[in-house]
């Protein structure tokens, strides 16, 4: 019997010969959500990347996804194999329809799963749930949108491909208090259906807005490619009041 | 390199094919002065690159396309009201209303336009009188035999405040020469929707003039999806000699294999207060060769105008090239013109995100270059012509 999980250990990366993450352990349970807060530059969007397997990051280390070694997999089968990333900044594919990309992501996914008529009935569900004007279906992705409706836009694929394990990279930043609390409520949603009760999080944000809506089973704070210390949600809070220098200070002087 | 014996014969040869043609819709001197023409103009077309494999200036029918010459075009009119004519009938009987558009947009003016009409025999003229708006579209077929030559000729007059929309196929068999011109004249507030899919074998070549002159506050939208023949080459123009008309030219190209296509657009505001766009896209994959040339010219009078133009053009192979040349002039100080254009391979960041969501590899590359196309493609009447237009460009992708 596999492990259940996403189990991260021993994670360095280097970009362009610089070593950015300078090993990371961590380990994501079903059902669980985690939260990685940092200052800017300490490599949170780095550990996102290379866990979802960007190629221009140079990787090493241990990652297992229920017991499946996912590092030696190319991009796409390691979202079939259940992982998924939501994107701080989404790529623009002009020409390509919202709905007919959705739907080529679930049937690359779960083949099959949905015939059509579902498969749009569960669309129209997560956008009224998300705030998203059902005209977006026909619009090309990412083309043209606003921060906001990117960011919802990543929420309605969340919704729709329900994966195993989510990683969330700021996923907060440029967004209203509306878009917010929509983007925190879809979350909270899918957490709630049987389709994303055991989907396990991880959440990277710099501001703790996110986590009114998502409460945090575990916080770990990473400076300079580092995991400095791991708490509670309480541990964000403390990070609110006081910022990450104090933090900064003891990692300096463990180091 | 052919002597000059052997070209001068080749030239004779094309005049002793004329000799035998005095049909409607040209006289005999007429097709003399017309292949004159043809053999005094020079293309305008230079070698885009070191690859591009083409010479224009050599470029003629055989004899034996001559002699063969076989097409047939089949007109769908579905609608009361609008007359469709063979030309040659046209010519006969109705000179006066043939006249107000054949031969008034300038197509047999051009190197190949004037071969043409040189050989011009087939042909249709389609006249929609007054306010009148047709429900269906009219769909033209032509079909060029196999080692045949052929010239067809269209012309199509919308008269004032009337609608209508055409879809012409173009089919052309193995090692087919065919070279038509289209001339569309509209009066005022007309409005007309011109959709050519062009799908030649793939060894045949197309050429091709395409020419329309809108009236005051008319609507024009040329349509041009070249997806088959070894070579697909022509001109696309609108003439705008009257103020408030909306012009549009749309043109999407995909040469696979060792295609060559070679494209020039002109928008020509001599009137002012007028509005053009023109969009192309153009695609490249295998050792497929593309060149557009895209022109803008807004005389010293035509003071309002505005003038549009994106071209975007997509890389898929090392071994295609696709050379995209705009070329704005402007004579006018209170006008506006906008240029855009991308040129590149497909974006790794696109293909990772897509990938990111399970997507694999080459379905990604193919959605991203069907994609690519979407905007233009989004111009063409009828779902069903798109989703032609999409098939076509997805079989090229395999």
């Amino acid at each position: 019997m596999s492990e259940r999980g996403l189990r991260i250990a021993g994670l360095r990366c280097r970009i362009a010969g610089k070593e950015i993450l300078k090993g990371i352990d961590l380990f994501v349970e079903p059902g669980r959500v985690h939260a990685l807060m940092g200052p800017n530059g300490s490599g949170k969007s780095t550990l996102a990347f290379s866990l979802t397997g960007h190629p221009q990051y140079d990787v090493s280390g241990n990652v297992t996804l229920d017991g499946q070694d996912v590092l030696e997999l190319p991009p796409d089968k390691r979202a079939r194999a259940g992982l998924f990333l939501s994107f701080q900044y989404p790529a623009a594919i002009p020409g390509v329809k919202v709905a007919n990309f959705l739907h080529a992501a679930r049937q690359a996914e779960r083949p099959g799963d949905l015939p059509p008529a579902k498969f749009r009935a569960l669309l129209l569900e997560k956008m009224e749930e998300l705030g998203i004007d059902p005209s977006f279906m026909g619009r090309y992705l990412n083309d043209g949108f606003s921060g906001g409706e990117k960011k919802r836009l990543e929420m309605l694929q969340l919704a729709v491909l329900a994966p195993k394990y989510a990683i969330l990279d700021e996923t907060d930043s440029g967004l209203d208090i509306d878009a917010l609390k929509d983007v925190g409520t879809s979350i909270a949603k899918l957490r709630e259906s049987d389709e994303g009760r055991d989907c396990g999080f991880l959440i990277i944000t710099h501001y703790p807005r996110i986590l009114q809506y998502v409460v945090p089973d575990v916080v770990h704070v990473m400076i300079d490619g580092r995991i400095v210390k791991t708490g509670d949600a309480e541990l964000a809070n403390r990070i609110e009041r006081d910022g990450y220098d104090r933090l900064r200070e003891e990692s300096i002087a463990i180091a | 390199m052919p002597s000059a014996t052997a070209v001068a014969q080749q030239d004779r040869a094309l005049y002793d094919r004329l000799a035998t043609l005095n049909d409607p819709p040209f006289t005999a001197a007429q097709r003399g002065a017309a292949l004159d023409t043809f053999f005094a103009t020079r293309s305008g077309r230079e070698k885009p690159s070191r690859y591009w494999r083409v010479d224009f200036e050599t470029l003629q029918p055989t004899s034996a396309q001559l002699d063969a010459s076989d097409v047939t075009i089949e007109v769908d009119n579905p609608n009361d009201g609008v007359a469709v004519y063979d030309l040659a009938v046209a010519a006969r009987e109705r000179p006066e209303l043939l006249g107000r558009a054949f031969g008034r947009t300038g197509a047999h003016a051009t190197k190949f336009g004037a071969l043409a009409a040189a050989f011009a025999r087939r042909g249709v003229f389609i006249h929609v009188p007054a306010d009148r708006a047709p429900g269906e579209p009219i769909v033209i077929r032509s079909s060029t035999a196999a080692n045949s030559a052929a010239f067809p000729a269209i012309v199509v007059l919308v008269e004032r405040g009337a609608r209508l929309t055409v879809i012409e196929h173009i089919d052309a068999a193995s090692n087919a020469f065919v070279c038509g011109t289209t001339e569309i004249v509209c009066d005022e507030g007309a409005q007309v929707t011109y959709a050519v899919v062009q799908a030649a074998a793939e060894d045949a070549r197309v050429l091709f003039t395409r020419a329309a002159l809108p009236g005051r506050n008319a609507r024009v939208l040329w349509a041009d999806a070249e997806l088959g023949a070894a070579l697909a080459a022509g001109d696309l123009s609108i003439e705008i000699e009257e103020p408030g008309s909306e012009s549009e030219i749309v043109a999407l190209f995909f040469p696979n294999g060792s295609q060559h296509v070679d494209v020039v657009s002109t928008v020509h505001h001599r009137a002012g207060d007028a509005t053009s766009l023109t969009l192309v896209k153009s695609a490249g994959t295998d050792r497929g060769q593309a060149r557009f040339l895209g022109n803008i010219r807004i005389a010293e009078g035509a003071q309002g105008s505005d003038a549009r133009l994106r071209d975007d053009a997509l890389l898929l192979s090392t071994a295609a090239h696709v050379d995209s040349v705009p070329a704005l002039e402007i004579a006018a100080n209170d006008v506006k013109a906008y240029h855009g254009a991308t040129v590149g391979a497909i974006d790794d960041e696109q293909i990772f995100y897509m990938e990111s969501r399970g997507i694999e590899r080459s379905a990604a590359e193919r959605m991203i270059a069907l994609g690519f196309f979407e905007p233009a493609i989004a111009r063409f009447p009828t779902e069903r012509v798109r989703d032609s237009i999409r098939q076509a460009l997805a079989a090229k992708l395999t």
